[in-house]
């Protein structure tokens, strides 16, 4: 299993997620954060923005899902400027259902 | 070190950290996140009753993203198994939408104040 973890624009995630529900990659977390980039943020007139707002899409797939996540994310979330955002992939070992106490995604 | 990542009920957080608590983990971080899961958010659970013309056609009802906490809980390798159980027996309540919970391996764990590493630098 992988966690992906999609640093994107607050606008492009809506469709994001969309995306990824057809795809049947429904489940998810979204958790709104502030960050910057290589461009330390952006300079609108004479004022700089340090810290930009962004929504964190949060998602654990199977191994074998990851790929396709990924291009969808891309696809969605390319505007093509400055900001379009980061995806990071992380190993998890494993994951429980609260619910039934189960092991497994 | 293993990451515990566990995102559960808000109302649960109290509950869950005690009971960790009382095991000797005091130590997380909380943060209010949204999220759903494969049930699509909750579906019409919280429509008022309203004349159908007044709703926006083709519009499903209810909630698309559902408000949660996120642990995050570093403990020591050996301890994965108590603190899993745990946190599934508080926050079990049998009903769709009680949370997920991801254990991540973690490299390596600095203290700031002493600059410890490694295993020490958890509680």
């Amino acid at each position: 299993m992988k966690m992906i973890r999609a640093v994107l624009r607050p606008e492009t995630a809506e469709g994001v997620a969309e995306a990824l529900a057809n795809a049947g990659f429904v489940s998810m977390t979204q958790v709104h954060v502030f960050g910057r980039g290589k461009q330390k943020g952006i300079i609108v007139g004479t004022v700089r923005y340090e810290e930009l707002p962004k929504t964190m899409i949060l998602m654990v797939v199977d191994d074998k899902s990851v790929d396709d996540v990924i291009d969808l994310i891309k696809d969605r979330a390319y505007t093509g400027n400055f900001g379009d955002g980061k995806i990071f992939v992380s190993p998890v070992e494993a994951a429980y259902t609260v619910r039934t106490g189960a092991k497994g995604l | 070190m293993k990451e515990i990542i566990a995102i559960i009920r808000p109302k649960k957080v109290g509950p869950t950290r005690n009971a960790l608590e009382q095991l000797g983990f005091p130590s997380m971080t909380a943060t209010a996140v949204t999220g759903r899961g494969l049930q699509r958010g909750i579906a019409g659970e919280v429509n008022m009753d309203c004349p159908p013309e007044l709703l926006a056609p083709n519009k499903p009802g209810g909630m698309k993203y559902i408000p949660k906490r996120l642990l995050s809980i570093v403990v020591q390798s050996s301890d994965v198994e108590t603190v899993v159980k745990t946190i599934i027996e508080v926050n079990q309540t049998g009903q769709i939408g009680d949370g997920k919970i991801f254990i991540c391996p973690l490299d390596n764990a600095v203290r700031v104040r002493t600059d410890e590493r490694g295993e020490s630098a958890v509680l």
